[in-house]
């Protein structure tokens, strides 16, 4: 009985990969792709014949096209951001009681905390920042498209069967339970060691799903320095590249150098779990072998997270003060220096786990080297500001948010790298506070801010700005009401990961819930603005929605937008359809 | 080298001379005052080795992106962040010197975007297709994030691309 159930479905697979195949073979036209041995164009078929696109879903399915690949990331961690958002209310529900009343047991909190951290930084965090970097990084270096377009669409099509894979324990699937490692997966909890429910197959589909996400990152990475590289305009030397073109340059780096390690130590945790390897067992390796590798991935994924975002506001945060980027050469070296330098600092995440006093003091060493260059790019945009003629936009308003989360994320840093405060607020709130002004207040506000600021570029039309300003002063006080409560748990002494507390943290709980809860009004506002502004907003009016001209402050991506309008203006005038021309397709987005 | 790196030039690299400063200073302390003492041959290397890697790898970092970035200025045109491919933006130093001049009371300063950008405006600028095209939107954007300069324009100095190094 249960043999042919199994070969019914295999039978049921195969045919299903048949069908897909032979599906892929309908819609595209391999050959046309790579005329190899055609010797050069002779044939009248070039390269990447890419006449126009199919329509519908099998566009989407089939993209090779930067900005498409964009739209795709952000849809994606649109989704991932909602399914993030959401688990984190269950749990700060669940924290306005100091037992576990509301959802009713620990192990379901558990594996929400575990679930939230790695769907808001793989799912969402690397995703967004590949939305921005793969719709703009073309345009405003100049190239035709990112060196490897096929290449860039693997990647993206690599996450979505990551996340179905992360989040594999929350499906109804008999005997899969989530997992509830914490985003660390420190061992020996994570090799499935001891009595604990942690040996689940749940745990070993999260950690393949993460190795899908990090090959994905890496061949993203790959693909962004050949770009830079090698297919920059003429004219956009070193000497010409943006700031964001640098900071996604030196995150590639970073994720070139992080995320083999992440996987590799994922294998060697699988192999611990499925294999009866020691890599982490006590009598092996040992359990801080893991924390090792994993923080050492760990830290510089913390800055690849957040350079592009510094990157996005250095790029914006000057087109609303009506000057240009103060010290714009400080930025620049100071993001390479971050680069570097987050590869030495790793072990400031176990100043606690007893490794020798003397080691540690080294760690703390480059940790406080490591706030300088991050402490200049706050000065140069303070005086970036400073005097200048401030414009309110909503993009600024976000990107002087990310200033100031940013300040006060970064200095509880410096007071953490410093091994005596940190033996005391370790695994406390303190940590969650710090990161979160960090991930939420800084992160997420500039990629807020990238959006409403090239929403007209990528839409052709205007967000609602009422909304959008409600957007950003909810969230400008949840995100202070929530994480300042948890500093002030933290000092506290309200150890993290718990789902229960001592009554005496009740209040100030309650008041994280209660910003947790004005950050999701706001963010159901941005869904709704985005949305509804996409299909209906009214339009775009000139090539220049933001008047970047008056301020001599346009840049290339705007230059492309004008251009765009332009053909597409004559097109329509003239009564024909609109189709490509060579190579710079007239994008059907604005009717979407 | 001696002209890339040049006074300028060494003044943009002292941002990642502060962090190398920082690792020499706990270099030398670890090494002079030895705080906590003990470590055998092979702790010491560890020690220092991890204060030594990042300290070469910026450096060494630095000196390289400082030799492109400061060699590229030298050998052919620097714009402004992001108006590299834009026709007709003026270079770095030609805005820089009309800021000057006009700093020093000069009067007859050209605009160094106003010739060529005006004129790109006037062949490219579409408002006016737009409102056969749309009419009905057509006023609807000038009320939406574009009126939101005269909340803030308060400050009048007008001074602008000054700043960029
Ligand atoms: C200004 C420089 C920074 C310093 C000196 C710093 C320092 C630290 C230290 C020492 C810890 C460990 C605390 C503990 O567990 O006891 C920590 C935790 C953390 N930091 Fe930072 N930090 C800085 C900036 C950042 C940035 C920019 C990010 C994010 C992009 C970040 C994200 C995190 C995260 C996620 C953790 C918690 C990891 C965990 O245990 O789950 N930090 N930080
Ligand atoms: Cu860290």
């Amino acid at each position: 009985m249960e043999i042919t159930g199994q070969l019914l479905l295999t039978v049921l697979m195969g045919a299903f990969l048949l069908g897909v195949a032979a599906f892929l073979a309908r819609v595209e036209d391999w050959r046309s792709y790579t005329p190899l041995g055609a010797g050069g164009g002779a044939v009248g078929e070039s390269g990447y014949g890419h006449s126009e696109k199919p329509a519908g879903l099998i566009r989407w399915f089939t993209t090779v096209d930067h900005k498409d690949i964009g739209l795709l990331y952000g849809a994606y961690a649109t989704v991932a951001f909602v399914v993030g958002g959401l688990m984190v209310m269950l749990m700060r529900a669940e924290l306005t009681t100091p037992e576990t009343a509301v959802l009713g047991s620990a192990t379901f909190y558990n594996s929400l905390l575990t679930s939230h951290g790695i769907t808001m930084l793989f799912l969402f965090g690397t995703p967004i920042i590949a939305a921005f970097s793969n719709y703009l990084i073309p345009l405003v270096i100049g190239a035709d498209d990112m060196a490897f377009p096929r290449i860039n669409a693997i990647a993206f099509w690599l996450l979505p069967p990551g996340a179905l894979l992360i989040w594999a324990g929350f499906f109804p699937l008999p005997d899969v339970i989530p997992a509830q490692t914490a985003w660390t997966m420190y061992t020996p909890l994570s090799a499935g060691v001891g009595n604990g429910n942690q040996m689940n197959v749940g745990v070993d589909l999260m950690l393949l799903g993460l190795h899908l996400t990090g090959v994905s990152a890496t061949m993203g990475a790959i693909n962004f320095i050949a770009t830079i590289f090698t297919e920059r305009a003429e004219e956009v030397t070193w000497a010409n590249l943006d700031i964001f073109s640098w900071t996604i340059l030196t995150q590639s780096g970073l994720i070139l150098f992080a995320f083999p390690l992440l996987g590799s130590a994922l294998v060697m945790l699988l192999l611990d779990r499925n294999f009866a390897t020691t890599f982490f067992a006590v009598e092996g390796g040992g359990p801080i072998l893991w924390q090792h590798l994993f923080w050492f991935f760990g830290h510089p994924e913390v800055y690849i997270l957040v350079l592009p975002p510094m990157g996005i506001v250095s790029y914006v945060l000057p087109r609303f003060s009506g000057r240009k980027l103060f010290g714009f050469k400080f930025v620049v070296y100071s993001t390479l220096a971050i680069g570097v330098l987050s590869f030495g600092v790793w072990a400031h995440h176990m100043f606690a786990t007893g490794i020798d006093p003397r080691l540690r003091a080294s760690f703390m060493a480059v940790s406080l080297a490591i706030a300088i260059p991050s402490a200049v790019k706050t000065f140069n945009w303070i005086t970036t500001m400073w005097n200048g003629k401030l414009r309110l936009t909503t993009p600024m308003l976000f990107c002087i948010g990310f200033v100031s989360n940013f300040i006060i994320g970064g200095v509880t840093g410096v007071f953490l790298a410093s091994i005596p405060v940190d033996l005391v607020l370790h695994d406390t709130y303190y940590v969650v506070g710090h990161f979160h002004y960090i991930v939420m207040g800084a992160i997420t506000f500039a990629g807020m801010a990238g959006i409403y600021y090239w929403f007209p570029l990528v839409t052709g039309r205007w967000y609602q700005r009422r909304l959008a300003k409600a957007h950003f002063w909810l969230w400008m006080i949840g995100t202070n009401v929530t994480f300042f409560a948890m500093v002030l748990l933290g000092y506290g002494g309200m150890p993290r990961r718990y789902a229960t507390y001592l009554p005496q943290f009740a209040t100030l709980h309650q008041i994280a819930s209660l910003g947790a809860f004005l950050l999701l009004v706001g963010g159901i506002i941005w869904i709704y603005n985005v949305a509804v502004s996409w299909i209906e907003g009214p339009r775009v009016q000139s090539g220049d929605p933001w008047r970047l001209d008056e301020t001599d402050l346009n840049t290339a991506e705007w230059d492309w937008f004008e251009a765009k309008r332009e053909t597409s203006l004559a097109a329509t005038d003239g009564g024909e359809d609109v189709t490509a021309d060579g190579g710079q397709e007239i994008e059907d987005d604005t009717a979407e | 080298m001696a002209e890339i790196f040049d006074r300028d030039t060494l003044l943009d690299l002292t941002v990642n001379v502060i962090p190398l400063g920082i690792i020499l200073f706990f270099v030398a302390a670890f090494v002079l005052i030895d705080p906590f003492g003990g470590l055998d041959f092979y702790g010491r290397v560890l020690q220092m080795g991890l204060l030594a890697f990042p300290l070469v790898a910026l450096a060494i970092l630095t000196y390289v992106s400082g030799k492109a970035i400061a060699g590229d200025e030298k050998r052919s045109k620097v714009f402004f962040q992001g108006q590299a491919t834009i026709e007709g933006s003026p270079e770095k130093h030609e805005v820089e010197e009309a800021i000057e001049a006009e700093a020093a009371g000069e009067t007859d300063v050209e605009d160094p975007y106003g010739g060529d950008a005006d004129e790109d405006e006037s062949e490219v600028d579409p408002d006016a297709d737009d409102n056969d095209d749309n009419d009905d939107e057509s006023d609807v954007d000038a009320d939406d994030e574009s009126d939101e300069s005269d909340e803030s324009d308060a400050d009048e100095d007008g001074e602008v691309d000054a700043d960029e190094k």
